[in-house]
This record gives structure tokens, sequence and C-alpha cells, in this order.
């Protein structure tokens, strides 16, 4: 059933402006200065969006009841200043407002690139600042918006929402092959979500200042031993933590990414606030390929650990185990770009307070279709199906299986 | 095309790029060498463009004879940091928003793959030719030359993405007087991936 009175309405709406906005006159920003915008009308079945404080795995949730709810998202939007400072070195300052988020506008990203001209084959590039390390294959731009689709893959949800660090980075490029080294802080709780309410597929993306929701929480994490929200960018422990990448591409249409990420926080580190050091490691595997001109791969397999807590003699509190891969083919035909993307995902907990019932595994199939009206306006919609089994459901009385359907309609603006 | 030699029983030679499926391949440079040797270049012409416009080289392809001077202008209220580390041609250039008046010589034959420092998605190459019969494939992947000399042509056939050395292929013709008409199948590779903008 297709309550909230203004979907109808919204969706005309969304029709209405889609042709006026392809037509608009050539929109213009000062100089360095971008922003990407979306109208957009979600719908979806199941429990009410983590984002609300439950279990749901998507951005929309569904009525009461669980059945199909449609709801317009009105406004979302980044505006991104990229200043220049000569000719190799520049700013990209990002600051956005979504929908769900504690703050109604918040940073999201800000950093330095210095990019010197390349020393015949070898070049290097240097940044620092607040930023999403280069994991996602998905992700594109400086709003690091997903490309012709709406909801990134499992495993970049959980980029996007935890794994965001204030650090410096050095990239090294040669021929066909590149390295990248980083040392950074101010993300020593990455993990507290994926741990306690298991993987996620939305797009909501880690502000610099904002707390994201956790699901209910057992009696004694509750009890003033877990702040019933994670802050992604704190620092506890004064440890610096480091990621590396090493990317080749063998041949011109193929690319091949390996990344490794460890935090290096103390597990025992906790703030006055309640925000712990989630020690957490992970490897990300992933390719992109060229298929034929207008047809690409991308897939990543990523697997990793966290673990917080005391260890006091039945292993330590919490410790899980995590895993995620996804393969997602795009098609353009025309004007039009047509995705499908399967997601695997799951975890295995083996923590005294989170033990190998909470454990989860689930699969998700996405498809949407791009279409671009003009160089600056596109129109998006996606189907996406999650079907998973969490055993820390059962401490809710949940049942462990969740079965959620979602569709969105975007309209996305880029000026 | 650069010149039209005009010697006496001179071929009107038609040539057409397509794909192994038959797809036509549009900015394949296809040069002639009459009796294996570059035709003389015409005195001429020698002052070509590629403009930066909406964050994107234009021409993709451009072909100029040794010795031309290539102009770089502006259009787009970005900066642009042109450079070239080929073989044939080093070089780089500061452009500034709507500054007209950058050139570059280019002096020796080869392939010059341009690049932005600034805007790693932008892509564009010259080819600088030594002989007088060079030109690209249109979007229907036909290129015309008038005036070849009659007798055995040595063409090379290139493209950014052919998939041989040197992204060339070479093949021998023999023209008599009067209209010639040559297909070239080619095997492309699929345009490098975009990369990612972190």
């Amino acid at each position: 059933m297709v309550s909230g009175m203004f979907a109808r309405p919204f969706l005309w709406l969304l029709m209405l402006l889609a042709p006026a906005a392809a037509r608009a006159a050539e929109p213009a920003l000062p100089a360095g200065f971008s922003a990407v915008g979306e109208l957009r009308i979600a719908g979806a079945d199941g429990e009410p969006s983590w984002t609300d404080g439950g279990f749901g795995k998507l951005r929309a949730g569904g009525g009461a009841d669980g059945d199909f709810r449609l709801k317009p998202r009105l406004t979302e939007g980044e505006l991104i200043w990229q200043p220049r400072f000569g000719w190799a070195l520049s700013g990209t300052i990002v600051a956005g407002a979504q929908r769900g988020q504690e703050h109604a506008v918040d940073l999201i990203e800000a950093f330095a690139t210095w990019k010197p001209m390349p020393l015949g084959d070898t070049r290097l590039s240097v940044r620092a600042g607040l930023m999403w390390p280069p994991v996602s294959l998905e992700h594109q731009g400086a709003a690091w918006t997903v490309a012709d689709m709406i909801t990134p893959s499992a495993a970049n949800s959980w980029i996007g929402e935890e794994v965001k660090v204030m650090g410096a980075e050095a990239t090294v490029s040669r021929g066909t092959v590149s390295a990248t080294a980083a040392i950074f802080g101010f993300n020593d709780t990455a993990g507290t979500l994926l741990a306690f309410r298991g993987w996620a597929l939305h797009d909501l993306k880690a502000t610099a200042f904002g707390h994201q929701r956790l699901p209910p929480l057992n009696a004694f994490l509750a009890g003033g031993v877990q702040a019933p929200a994670t802050l992604p960018s704190v620092e506890l422990d004064d440890r610096p933590g480091f990621y590396g990448k090493l990317a080749w591409r063998p041949a011109p249409a193929v690319a091949l990414e390996a990344f490794y990420y460890d935090n290096r926080a103390n597990p025992e580190a906790v703030s006055p606030a309640l925000q712990w050091g989630w020690r957490t490691r992970f490897v990300d595997l992933g390719v992109r390929v060229q298929l034929a001109e207008h047809t690409r791969l991308l897939a990543q397999a990523m697997t990793g650990s966290t673990r917080m807590g005391y260890d006091e003699g039945y292993g330590i509190w919490v410790h899980t185990r995590f895993r995620a891969a996804y393969a997602r083919l795009s098609q353009d035909a025309g004007r039009t770009t047509l995705s499908g993307r399967i997601d695997l995902f799951g975890t295995t907990d083996r923590g005294s307070e989170t033990g190998p019932q909470e454990s989860e595994e689930g699969w998700a199939a996405t498809g949407a279709a791009a279409y671009r009206l003009s160089p600056h306006v596109q129109l998006l919609v996606e189907a996406l199906r999650v079907d998973s089994r969490r055993g820390a459901r059962l401490r809710l009385g949940l049942d462990p299986r969740q079965v959620q359907n979602q569709f969105q309609a975007a309209l996305r603006l880029s000026i | 095309m650069l010149a039209c030699a005009s010697p006496a029983f001179a071929a009107e030679v038609s040539v057409e790029v397509r794909t192994q499926s038959g797809a036509p391949v549009r900015d394949a440079v296809v040069s002639l060498y009459p009796g294996g040797r570059p035709a003389p270049l015409p005195a001429g012409r020698r002052s070509y463009e590629i403009a930066q416009r909406n964050i994107q080289f234009s021409p993709f392809v451009q072909v100029v004879p040794v010795g031309s001077i290539v102009a770089f202008p502006n259009f787009d209220a970005v900066r642009h940091h042109v450079y070239s580390f080929s073989a044939a041609k080093r070089f780089e250039l500061k452009l500034y928003a709507k500054e007209q008046n950058r050139t570059v010589l280019f002096d020796r034959p080869g392939a010059v793959p341009l690049g932005c420092n600034i805007h790693d998605n932008m892509s564009a190459f010259i080819k600088v030719t030594d002989t007088a019969f060079s030109a690209k494939t249109d979007a229907n992947g036909r290129v015309s030359f008038a005036g070849v000399p009659p007798g055995m042509t040595v063409a090379r056939v290139w493209h950014p993405y052919l998939r041989a050395p040197g992204n060339e292929v070479e093949l021998r013709w023999t023209f008599g007087a009067g209209r010639a008409a040559e297909q070239v199948r080619v095997a492309l590779r699929p345009p490098p991936p975009r990369a990612a903008a972190y």
C-alpha cells in the first residue's frame, strides 16, 4: 500500500521539474564553487530505517506495520569549494545537508591536495585533511557521489558512514602502477555501527561533527558503557593509524586495487562521552574492467575485524569479523545507463557481550537506471531488495530474518 | 588533409577504417607514403589549435605536419595545466582562464598524448606527421586523399586505442590512376576507464 499524502503530488512535481531543469539556462556559481543537489522520493517496506534507531538496513523504512510507504525527501545538497593556491596546490571543502543527520548542515570533507607536475613517467600527489580513504570504486567527484546509482554497495555504505580519517596521504604513480600510503587519526570509533547494527545499504555520509544512531544495545552495554550514538570523527588514544593501497592497470581496460586499513585504536580507550576505541583492520580488493566501450564491471571484496572493550577472561567485549563483496555491471545506452549489482555480506561475532548468536548473513540485489536530461541534470530510479538474517535481533524479540524492498527516484542536479 | 599534389596520373584514394565487428572508427589517422617515402610537405598552413572547453580538449585527435605551431586556447573559466611527456614533444603550459596565446612548436614526427595536471579526465592526442598525405577519419570512419601518385604506397593507420605496437598498423597498397577505395579493419582496445576523482 502506498501511504504518505504528499508522495503522489511529489512524484508529479518531480516529473514536471525534470524537463524544466534540463532546459534551464547554463547555471553558474562563482569560480571554484560547485554544488550537487537532489530531489528524491523514496519508498520502502519492512522495519524503520536504522537512521531512526531500528535494525532496518535501508535509508527508508516501511510504515508502522511494515507495509510499503512512499515519502518525499525534498532537499539534499552539497556545496563544494575547490580553491586553487598556485598550480600544484588546491583545496576541497564540502559542506552538506542530508536528511537524517544530527546537524542540518555539516562539514563532510576538508582537505588540501598537492599535485606537482609529473616527473616524466612518475607522478606524485599528496592529500591532507578530513577525507575518505580511496576504497570505493563506486563513488566519484568532489561530492563523493555514487555514479549512476543512488545507493552504494554494503561495503561502501560502511566506508561512507564510518571510515573517514583526518590524515596525510601520498600517492606515487609510475606507468601502470601506483602506491598510496597514509597516516591518520580521528577514526578510532570506526566499526561501532558495523558491529552493533550490521551491514546496511544507504547513501548517508559521515559528517565531521554529527553522531550516527546505534540500534538498541544489550543491558550491559546500554547501562552506562557505550553511548547510544557513535561519532565517526574522534581521536581517543593519540595513536595514529595507517592505510596503504596498491593499484595496477595490467591492461588499459583493467584496473586492480588492493587496500589495507588499520586504525590502531586502543580498544580500551574511552571518552567521557562513552565513545570507545575500536581496533579496526580490513583488507579490500577491487577490480574495474571496461568490458566494451559501453559496458563496465566493478567489483570489490572486503574482509576485516573490529574489537572493543576489555577482556575479562571470556574474550574481549565485542569482537566482530566482517566481510562484504559486490559485483556491479553498468551498460550505457545513449543517455541512459543501466546498472545491476549483487551484494553479499556477513559478520561473525565472538565477543563476550556479542557472541556467535548475534552474527549476520545477507544479500542484496539492486537495479538502477540513470537518464541524463542535460549535462547538469540526471534522473535516477532504483529498486533494491535486501534479505538478511541477524541473530542480535532475537534479543529484541524480532525474527532474525529481515527482508526489505526499497524504491527510489531522484533528480540529481549538479552545477 | 594536408596537401593535394597533382601529378599527371594521380589517384583519388578513399579509405574506410572499421573495427573487426564493422563499426566505423573515427579519429584514426591514415598516413600515405608513396613509394615508401614521405610525400613532401607543402608550404602552407602551419598553425593549428587544440581548445580547452568544458574541461576537455577539442578536438580529441589533431593531425599536424612537422614544423607546426599549435595554439592551446582556454575557453573554460578554470585554469588548465597542459603537458606531454611524449618522445616526440615534451612540454608544459600553464593556461590561465580565458588566456588564448600559448603555443607550442611540434618539430618531430610522432604521437603526442596530452594531459592536464589539474583535470585527470582530460585527454587528447596530437599526431605529428611527416607526409603530406595524412588525415583523420570522420564519424563514418572515412577519409580521402586526392593526388596520390600511382604505384606502391605504404599506408599507416594510427589510433590512440589501436591494438598494435605503437598503436599503429602498416599496410601496402598499389594504386593506378583514377579512383581507389580501401577498407582497413582494426582491433581497438576499450578506452581506459575513467579515473576515480578522489
